[in-house]
């Protein structure tokens, strides 16, 4: 299984706000086994899924140059809970980017009810952490297949670039796939 | 202008949301750091929601959380904070009684310094 | 394999009925997400850490009311701050302290550590209720799941709770 807790972006505008969907499937193991007898969706994975579209929010803003990793969630309310065939819909707002941080407030709602709301601040690693957290190449293709770059627009509507060095890796990826 | 209660009424639930604590917990006398458990990643959530409740354009998280001076060799030797220090911390905070950490100016009971009331007196200055 | 079923404890270490409970959650390195979180440098997720104290947590309650409510769900979860990571071959050993109940609200501290190191800490709210009140389409769902609760419960323990 796979650690992706969101399916893709319907909405992205640099460094403001970000809208995912995530589809609650009766094939995701621990939807039918969690609470054995009434399928749902858990809390926590509600919250890794706000949590990865408003990361990647913060992520981009500064052109994946910086690690994003969850510091706090500062408060969450859970009201409702997803069940199979229910699309969560997530929404993230990038309240304050700042050099060592951000904070986003997050809205899960299924259809107009509000499932969940989320505040989140997240830390950027310093330099006692060396190295990345994902392989370039690996991530863009990520971003890609989540929309990112379909839907993804700066604030005066420009659609947003892949930030040069996610582009080289991605270059020389495809160059080693064409060579052997 | 917000009045004094406003003003209190405002940072608890700053304080509240921040810090998960209860309503009866933020008293005008309890300290951010040794009462009620605010940490590092806590001030910029804390900083944050307070310039949100009184619309202030922009809190300068160092006049709170003065951890730039509290971490640097000039104002902080053995653990204890020097007199240069302290008039640096002074000015940086007017709104806090630094009388009685001058007897005892260990880092560590700095923790104990920033109280409700001083937050409720610097979000005064800031709104007034 | 416990993960697809999502059950994060591996054991119910100590129990205090109405009052705390202490359990452990092995890091296995072949949990088939760390390959995702992250690619180089594979720890925990956040939200597992919150979810390990939230089942933590909703033991206490279970043990305490005699799983006279079939479901116990998060309803609030306060301030949780992450100060350290769980590596694989760790365990992060969670203790909960329940401080206050109001009704079917249950309000707890909750931290987990790793070798002594606090990497996760935070206050829950539990809300405890059978299902049969706020779901019409699952009348006979509260005996099934109170049975297949107390079960798991079972296999968590060593020893008997203690009153």
């Amino acid at each position: 299984m796979r650690w992706f807790w969101i399916d893709r972006f319907t909405e992205f505008v640099s460094g403001q706000r970000a809208t995912a969907i995530k589809n609650v499937s009766r094939s995701e193991p621990h939807t039918t086994e969690y609470l054995p007898g009434f399928p749902i969706h858990p809390s926590s994975l509600l919250v890794e899924g706000l949590a990865q579209t408003a990361g990647l929010l913060v992520a981009e803003h500064n052109h994946f140059r910086e690690r994003v990793v969850l510091a706090k969630i500062s408060k969450a309310q859970f009201y409702y809970s997803g069940r199979p065939g229910d699309v969560l819909r997530y929404e993230s707002t990038a309240e304050d980017i700042q050099r060592d941080g951000a904070i986003c407030m997050c809205k899960a709602s299924l259809g107009e009810e509000t499932v969940a709301d989320v505040d989140l601040v997240f830390a950027h690693l310093d330099d006692r952490f060396e190295g990345g957290l994902f392989e370039p190449s690996e991530f863009i293709r990520l971003l890609r297949l989540m929309d990112m770059y379909k839907v993804g627009v700066m604030p005066d509507g420009t659609p947003i670039r892949v930030p040069d060095h996610l582009l080289d890796a991605e270059q020389a990826d495809a160059n080693t796939n064409n060579e052997s | 202008m917000p009045s004094e209660e406003e003003i209190f009424e405002k940072v608890q639930t700053a304080l509240v949301d921040a810090l998960g604590v209860d309503d009866d917990e933020v008293t005008p006398e309890a300290t951010l750091v040794g009462d009620l458990g605010a940490e590092s990643i806590d001030f910029l959530d804390i900083v944050f929601r307070l310039e949100k409740a009184f619309n202030i354009a922009q809190i300068p998280r160092s006049e709170l959380f003065p951890e730039d001076i509290l971490t640097d060799d000039t104002y902080v030797q053995d653990s204890k904070v020097t007199e240069v220090g302290l008039d640096e911390l002074e000015k940086r905070m007017p709104f806090v009684d630094f009388t009685k950490f001058r007897e005892n100016p260990n880092v560590q009971e700095f923790a104990n310094l920033l109280s409700v009331n001083d937050l409720c007196r610097y979000i005064g200055t800031k709104v007034n | 394999m416990a993960f697809l079923t999502f059950r994060q404890l591996d054991r119910i270490c100590q129990l205090n009925v109405g009052q705390d409970i202490t359990a452990e959650r092995y890091l296995r390195p072949d949990e088939p997400y760390l390959q995702d979180h992250f690619p180089r440098f594979p720890v925990m997720p956040g939200v597992l850490m919150l979810e390990t104290m939230y089942q933590t947590a909703f033991w206490l309650i279970y043990a305490t009311d005699d799983f006279k409510h079939s479901v116990v769900s998060l309803r609030e979860a306060r301030n949780v701050k992450y100060s350290g990571f769980v590596e694989p071959e760790q365990s992060l050993v969670v203790h909960c302290e329940l401080i206050k109940r109001d009704g079917p609200i249950s309000k707890l501290k909750a931290e987990g550590q790793v070798d002594g190191r606090v990497a996760v800490s935070g206050r829950l709210v539990l809300e405890s209720f059978n299902l049969s009140e706020r779901e019409p389409d699952y009348p006979h769902t509260d005996a099934y799941l109170r049975r297949k609760m107390r079960e798991h419960f079972a296999t968590l323990c060593e020893f008997e709770a203690v009153d």
